[in-house]
């Protein structure tokens, strides 16, 4: 495993890029633009939390596979849902 | 979850006991708290598969002659069509008789009928000598059970839900299912899911972890390949299903509104939500029944299916096609014509793996030599039944025809031809493992009279409902013309129900004094579960089962391989004839024995804890106390106090259990790992967590997919977020964050020994996770006095749902990161970590999902 050091680093990274997503909405970007940083940011940092306090990293990759397919289950419901109401 | 997780609990307690892997020196809790069958105790305690097992079929059995009677009631309506004055039942008791007929039937019968022979015999095919997690095996099996009378009691509420199994919406809101008693079956449907995800994990981590060396995947037997599937396909579909149900309920309780005619969408959220679980529910009924169809075909044509692997190939691809029809029961709603066509398509997709299932069975009878035995009749039928079922479905999938036909009795009598074509294989399965069960034969010619009655009222019943098509389901008047077919069909429905009287007399009786059977009384079945005495011995196996042969046999614990029977049980080199009929090994996996070993007494596992038991009693009256709720309050005077006090005491059972089965010295299933594909390596608690988090994936997917479609809905952009300043929902984004850093300095203060670091850490994070939870209280009543709560409107109502799912999901963290401290403070967990790394996974699963809460409730 790594050190406490490389956890604190991670921690800080999670930190900041929370701030920043608050900032972005502060900014006053175009609302698709927000949007579109805001959950990407969001999704970085669920990879990392996931890959290093989770330490998926770490472990065979069928983990990961797995939680992969619930979230694929999940987002295919959300998507095919919404578009079946355009 | 490390309260889930029973058998890692204990590691490097300061009672001083460890769990050594294989470790036989652990034997305080072993044996004497045991009693044997003939004893009432025993089946309260019991965490053996095979009695939880036994009690999921007896248990299953009973909610079948319950629906049955429903049934029985229905069809008594239907000898005539009636307007609405001249009933029988009252309309609305009719109503409520075909709701809970659907729903006894197809979650408190066919399921769980199911998994009593999974139960059974899924840890024999794999040589296992019991589930991963025993003590949950019996808490699901309690779950069930008192799901089934929560039901039970819902009838005495008024009455129990009335608007059909499916629940639509808006019919399933108060405004139109006022009863105490529909919430009440709402919530036994909650207790119902309970169980089946535990289910899901428990099997999961089995069925990947701990099958015999040499028994890969691929040379797994077919029941247990369609055990498999359906208990992936359980996970995902029933994780969905309870986001389903619990917005519904909090619809009912809460009084949120997001089923409600004024929300958005909102009834056609409901049949989302309901057939992305719907449909993949079709094949988690039916795929049990395929097995055994498989199992059965095999022994009694005395043939290795035809085209094994493809075979199983067409399972796995109809696993995971059935994530993708959903829409196919939706044609008649407002979705877009494109994705009508999208799902029309997949619907005819899913049927082709039908096809070479269908075909692989039939090309298997005409290869083998086919011997009509009981068994083998229903399987037969099943077959055929299940042709004609499929067929019919054919039409429905068709958007176009499916205008005409949705909601007459077309689809009635379709769904009946799948179905209890289902059950009919699942019967053949009852009589083909019976004398496995109790050691005795049951009688033949009484098996096939059965069948002969069974098969007859079957299609009495069922065939005329096709011809009477154009009856509208659900509905107790219908065209006078058609009278004569339904008195057809209210004739077959008396003969299919009597017929059971044949088997219930034939089996109890034949369970006493029928002939005794040595280990096989199956000429070629070849799968484990015949390798064993019958019934099998209390831990299956004397010996550890390997396939590294090519065959099973047993290897001693002292390293000295005890059989090498010549004799193949399969019959190899037997005498029958037929064109290359069981001249050769069946399957991959044929089973050799000869035990050799003498009976003696090993040291093992704990098979005994009431907990499951007591566990499941207090979430029965947790749900039975808050079922009255109506807009988040309980009924005014003594009605409503009792209730109140129910769900209190309801809660403190729940709580005093939870802690006991953590502290309850509690051995699981010693095995040395053998085939473990994808997860070897892995420890089962850690592989059990990731499971039980990928369907918490689901349920939240399903929440805040409920959230993104109503908004989608509503229009996006013209929807503002509840609270109207993201700071609160920031400050908690770092409390959560820190939190989890926390948990992670915990477990490297374990790594390292450090008890103070543990200690510390562990204590941090509570104190953490109460001011998330104190800061949140504070928002919410915040709102509150602007005038915002969950029943405001459908914004408020996806706002304080979806948030206070995940504060429940905190609280319960809390609780267990209590308990951890608490151990951790008398210095446990230094030796073993797995219960803080374990909660860790789940902690920081809380985290990431908040990671999303935050930017779409509080920003976007």
């Amino acid at each position: 495993m790594v050190s406490t050091k490389f956890y604190t680093a991670i921690y800080v990274v999670l930190f900041v890029s929370a701030t920043v997503q608050v900032l972005v909405e502060f900014a006053g970007l175009a609302y698709w633009t927000a949007f579109g940083i805001i959950m990407v940011l969001s999704a970085a940092k669920a990879v990392l939390v996931a890959a290093y306090f989770q330490h998926l990293r770490w472990e065979p990759r069928s983990l990961t596979y797995l939680v992969g397919i619930g979230l694929v289950a999940a987002l295919a419901l959300t998507v095919a849902a919404s578009y079946s109401l355009l | 979850m490390s309260d889930t997780d029973p058998e890692r609990t204990d590691g490097g307690t300061e009672v001083g006991s460890e769990v050594v892997a294989g470790g036989h020196e652990d034997d305080h809790d072993h044996g004497h708290d045991f009693p044997g069958t003939g004893s009432i105790k025993r089946w309260f305690v019991t965490t053996n598969h095979k009695d939880v097992g036994i009690l999921y079929i007896v248990t299953s059995l009973f909610f079948l002659v319950l629906g049955g009677v429903l049934a029985w009631l229905m069809r008594i309506q239907l000898w005539a069509p009636r307007a609405p004055g001249e009933t029988i039942l009252a309309p609305v008791a009719y109503n409520q008789a075909v709701s809970a007929h659907g729903l006894l039937m197809v979650f408190w019968f066919l399921s769980p009928f199911a998994f009593g022979f999974a139960n059974y015999i899924v840890p024999l095919q794999l040589g296992a000598k019991d589930l991963a997690f025993p003590r949950l095996n019996a808490l699901s099996y309690w779950l069930y059970l008192f799901s089934g009378i929560l039901f039970g009691v819902s009838f005495f509420q008024g009455g129990t839900f009335s608007g059909g199994w499916t629940m639509y919406a808006p019919l399933n809101v108060p405004t139109f299912t006022p009863d105490v008693g529909a919430s009440t079956a709402v919530l036994a449907l909650v207790l119902f899911v309970a169980s089946v995800t535990v289910s899901s994990v428990n099997f999961l981590t089995t069925m990947h972890r701990m099958r015999a060396e040499g028994l890969t995947l691929r040379n797994m037997p077919l029941f247990s390949w369609t055990i498999l599937l359906t208990v992936w396909m359980m996970l995902f579909a029933f994780a969905a299903l309870l986001a389903a149900l619990m917005v519904l309920s909090a619809d009912r309780l809460l009084g949120t509104t997001y089923f409600a005619m004024e929300s958005p969408a909102g009834a056609l959220l409901w049949t989302h939500l309901f057939w992305f679980f719907g449909h993949p529910e079709v094949y988690i009924v039916f795929f049990p029944a395929l097995g055994v169809m498989a199992e059965v075909f095999q022994t009694f044509t005395g043939r290795r299916i035809v085209g094994r692997k493809w075979f199983i190939i067409a399972m796995v691809l109809v696993a995971i096609q059935s994530f993708v029809v959903w829409m196919h029961h939706m044609f008649l709603t407002s979705i877009n014509l494109q994705v009508k066509t999208l799902f029309m398509i997949t619907t005819i997709g899913i049927s082709l793996p039908f096809d070479l299932m269908v075909f692989a069975l039939i090309y298997t009878m005409l290869k083998g030599k086919i011997r009509f035995t009981t068994p083998f009749l229903f399987v037969f039928g099943a077959l055929l039944l299940f042709i004609i079922g499929g067929i019919t479905g054919v039409f429905l999938g068709a958007v176009v025809l499916d205008y005409e036909f949705r909601g007459t009795y077309w689809v009635v009598a379709h769904f009946h031809y799948v179905m209890v074509g289902g059950v009919t294989a699942l019967v053949g399965g009852l009589y083909y493992w019976f004398p496995k069960i109790t050691g005795r034969m049951y009688d033949e010619f009484l098996g096939k009279v059965h069948f002969a009655a069974y098969f007859v009222g079957f299609n009495l019943l069922y065939f005329p409902l096709f011809v009477a098509w154009e009856t509208p389901r659900r509905v107790f008047d219908y065209a006078p013309e058609l009278a004569p077919w339904h008195q057809l069909a209210t004739i077959g429905g008396f003969v299919l129900g009597l017929s059971f009287l044949i088997m219930f007399y034939n089996l109890f009786k034949s369970a006493f004094t029928g002939d005794p059977v040595s280990d096989n009384p199956w000429e070629y079945a070849t799968t484990a579960e015949w390798a064993v005495s019958s019934p099998p011995p209390l831990e299956n196996f004397e010996g550890t089962p390997t396939y590294r042969d090519g065959h099973l046999s047993f290897i001693l614990d002292r390293e000295s391989d005890v059989t090498g029977g010549a004799t193949a049980a399969d019959g190899s080199g037997g005498a029958t004839a037929g064109g290359g009929v069981a001249t050769s090994p069946h399957t991959a996996v044929t089973t050799e024995y000869e035990p050799t070993v003498e009976a003696t007494e090993v040291e093992g596992p704990s098979h005994a804890s009431i907990w499951p038991f007591v566990l499941s009693l207090g979430a029965f009256l947790i749900l039975l106390g808050i079922s009255p709720l109506q807009d988040a309050a309980f009924p005014e005077g003594m009605m409503g106090a009792a209730y109140a006090t129910t769900a209190v005491a309801g809660f403190g059972v729940t709580l005093g259990s939870l802690i006991a089965m953590g502290l309850e010295p509690f051995h699981g299933p010693v095995f040395d790992e053998g085939e473990a594909w994808p997860f070897s390596g892995i420890d089962n608690g850690k592989v059990g967590m990731w499971i039980f988090l990928a369907s918490d994936v689901v349920l939240f997917g399903g929440f805040l997919g409920a959230y993104i479609f109503t908004r989608f809905a509503f229009g996006w952009t013209g929807w503002q977020p509840v609270p109207d300043d993201p700071i609160p929902g920031l400050v908690n984004t770092y409390i959560l964050l820190t939190s989890s850093f926390t948990v992670v300095l915990a477990l490297v203060a374990a790594e390292k020994k450090h008890k103070l670091g543990l200690v510390t850490s562990l204590g941090a994070t509570f104190v953490l996770g109460i001011g998330f939870l104190v800061n949140k209280a504070l928002e919410w009543q915040h709102l509150f006095h602007e005038g915002l709560w969950l029943s405001t409107n459908v914004r408020t109502s996806t706002f304080f749902l979806t948030t206070g799912l995940h504060a429940a999901h905190v609280i319960a963290g809390l609780i267990i990161a209590l308990y951890l401290t608490a151990r951790a403070w008398r210095g446990a967990y230094l030796e073993d970590n797995r219960s803080v790394e374990y909660f860790g996974l789940y902690w920081h699963f809380v985290d990431i999902v908040w990671l999303f809460l935050f930017p779409l409730f509080y920003i976007l």
